[in-house]
């Protein structure tokens, strides 16, 4: 499509019968799409490229804010190896990320099949469970803090009034499963939305061929349902992930890392911001932007090609 | 659903369904309510205090007139304007030129997309440090500048996918009638993906209204945001959840009313364009 509109732009320019301006030259095609984009394209070499170098370059030193900075060469690295406190967080991200999303993904399915059907304000309930999305999570932090408050809170007060009694949610013990918890709740609105606008689009025949064959309906989800739900699922997972890893706004309006909470991201901002260290700080930061890369990736492939499938 | 009569599984169906309204829409309500309790009972062991307690407008008060409450909300205003027209003057023209030209092959997009992915931490290490030196540090532009970064990749993928549902034959006609580049885009183009422009600017306002990270690390006085004052309620030796709900409960209002109305495109929104919900 490309090359037809490009011969129609060359003959435009030919027809002029004269050596083009500078602003004609321009507006062709060859330049104009990088004119286009090269605001954008400006930005990314600010905004992208001066961070990497930035803290790749800092990695190797020992460094604070202010005072001067030592060459270590690969010592930062070296050090975090061995670092039990990179460790432990890296591992509790990665046990926030499976948890909510494996809890995500099911309850999504759960409630996309349940509303797959027309239903007396069906509407209205789609639209009233999309509201938590797009509230600030740090806000959300904070009142779920104050819900699940040992003494007054309200979950607790429920909890006392149905005779269950009180319960610590931010014992150290549960405090990591309660800020799952919490994404969860904000979240799960998404992965149920895309799955239920996943199964409206379904082919009705098939479903109905599979009913005349006296397929059960559990044969009929996981043999039909699931394989072609596969690539929304895998959509869910991949921009979940991207975010999870990332976690930060309910850590700082809950617990801010205290009882076995804390989670990469959350250790890189203490490291340089709390304890000033630029320098190893620089070092968790670079690691954890490759672990990002990798799934950014993988979750780029995958967004071009549904995209592609869409049209 | 055919059957008329009270069935068991239509009653479960509107058990589960109500629970989960319920539950979702529970702590938000919670957060309106507490915004007109007094401090006695909010802080009161029963729950039938916490439940039923007289109304009273203390909290707005306290919130209005012992904090700067309104300076901040104008802040996070002027903050997510100014950063969602940077991001659309920015955005536009780009994902226009990789949806009709695949300009750079997707390398670029991909970039483009990749400098989302960088973790906010990463990025506050060296932007501290030379905002520090340009003295933008506390400052309006500073923060616009920041969110301008971390708006400008999803704007662009969004975007790049509405610009994509426009038939290049449309384009083409209008060139055959001789209409130059500009006014092809202004008048063919533009008018069809206004609803894509519109969702995505909503969509940049509130990521940035709701931004936390960087206004947190990056604003002292000046330009302090409203959830960093929010966050503020809490974590000091006493606890303010009154004055907190008050701020959240008009704070988190805009964005409400946005989840409402944009119903049709949230879910479009929050997988890039992927899934149209």
């Amino acid at each position: 499509m490309a090359n037809v509109k490009g011969s129609v732009a060359t003959v435009n320019e030919n027809s002029l019968g004269r050596k083009p301006t500078i602003w004609e030259t321009l507006s062709g095609e060859k330049y104009f799409k990088w004119m286009l984009a090269l605001p954008l394209i400006i930005v990314l070499l600010v905004f992208m490229v001066y961070p990497l170098i930035f803290c790749l370059y800092k990695s190797f030193f020992q460094s604070s804010l202010s005072g001067n900075a030592i060459f270590i060469g690969l010592e930062n690295y070296r050090v975090m190896l061995h670092d039990i406190n990179f460790w432990i967080p890296l591992g509790r991200t990665f046990q926030v990320t499976v948890i909510c999303i494996v809890a995500e993904i099911l309850i999504g399915l759960g409630l996309g099949m349940l509303w797959n059907r027309d239903f007396k304000g069906q509407n209205i309930v789609r639209g009233l469970i999309l509201l938590p999305l797009l509230v600030a999570p740090l806000i959300l932090s904070i009142v779920w803090n104050f819900l699940l408050e040992y003494n007054i809170g309200f979950i607790n007060q429920l909890f006392v009034a149905i005779g269950l009694g009180r319960v610590n949610w931010w014992a150290p013990s549960g405090a990591l499963y309660t800020i799952c918890a919490i994404t969860i709740w904000q979240w799960f609105p998404f992965s149920t939305s895309v799955l239920l606008a996943g199964l409206k689009s379904l082919p009705k025949d098939v479903f109905e061929a599979a009913r005349v064959d006296g397929a059960k309906s559990w044969f009929t989800f996981r043999k039909i349902t699931l394989p072609m739900l596969s690539p929304l699922i895998v959509i869910i997972t991949l921009l979940r992930t991207m975010w999870l890893i990332r976690l930060f706004d309910p850590l700082y309006g809950t617990t801010r890392g205290a009882v076995g909470t804390e989670l990469l991201d959350w250790m890189v901002y203490r490291t340089s911001f709390v304890y000033f260290d630029i320098g190893y700080g620089s070092t968790l930061a670079i690691m954890s932007l490759f672990l990002t890369m990798i799934i950014g990736a993988i979750m780029f492939k995958q967004l071009i090609k549904t995209l592609n499938a869409s049209n | 659903m055919k059957n008329k009569g009270i069935t068991f599984k239509r009653v479960l169906f509107w058990v589960i369904t109500s629970l989960v309204l319920l539950g979702v829409l529970g702590p938000l309500l919670w957060i309106y309510l507490t915004a007109f309790k007094s401090s006695s009972d909010i802080f009161a062991g029963t729950l039938g205090r916490q439940l039923l307690f007289t109304p009273t407008l203390d909290n707005f008060k306290r919130l209005f007139f012992q904090f700067p409450y309104f300076k901040t909300l104008g802040n996070s205003l002027i903050i997510s304007l100014g950063s969602t027209a940077l991001v659309m003057i920015i955005a536009l023209p780009a994902a226009y030129s990789f949806a009709r030209w695949n300009t750079g092959g997707g390398h670029i997009l991909f970039n483009t997309i990749a400098s989302r992915m960088f973790p906010g931490v990463v990025a506050a290490i060296p932007f501290f440090i030379l905002f520090r030196k340009l003295s933008l540090l506390d400052t309006h532009i500073g923060l616009i500048l920041l969110f301008m970064y971390f708006n400008v990749s999803f704007a662009t993928f969004l975007l790049y996918g509405f610009f994509r549902d426009v038939p290049v034959e449309l384009e083409q006609a209008a060139m055959i009638d001789g209409y130059g580049r500009f006014a092809i885009f202004r008048k063919v183009v533009l008018p069809l993906v206004l609803p894509g422009i519109a969702t995505t600017s909503v969509f940049c306002l509130i990521w940035s209204w709701n931004e936390f990270l960087f206004s947190f690390l990056f604003s002292r006085k000046v330009a302090t945001t409203i959830t960093v004052l929010i966050s503020s309620f809490w974590g000091s030796i006493d606890v303010q959840y009154g004055t907190m709900a008050a701020g959240a409960a008009i704070s988190i209002l805009p964005t409400l009313i946005a989840a409402w109305f944009m119903q049709r495109y949230i879910i479009r929104g929050l997988t890039f364009g992927a899934v149209k919900g």
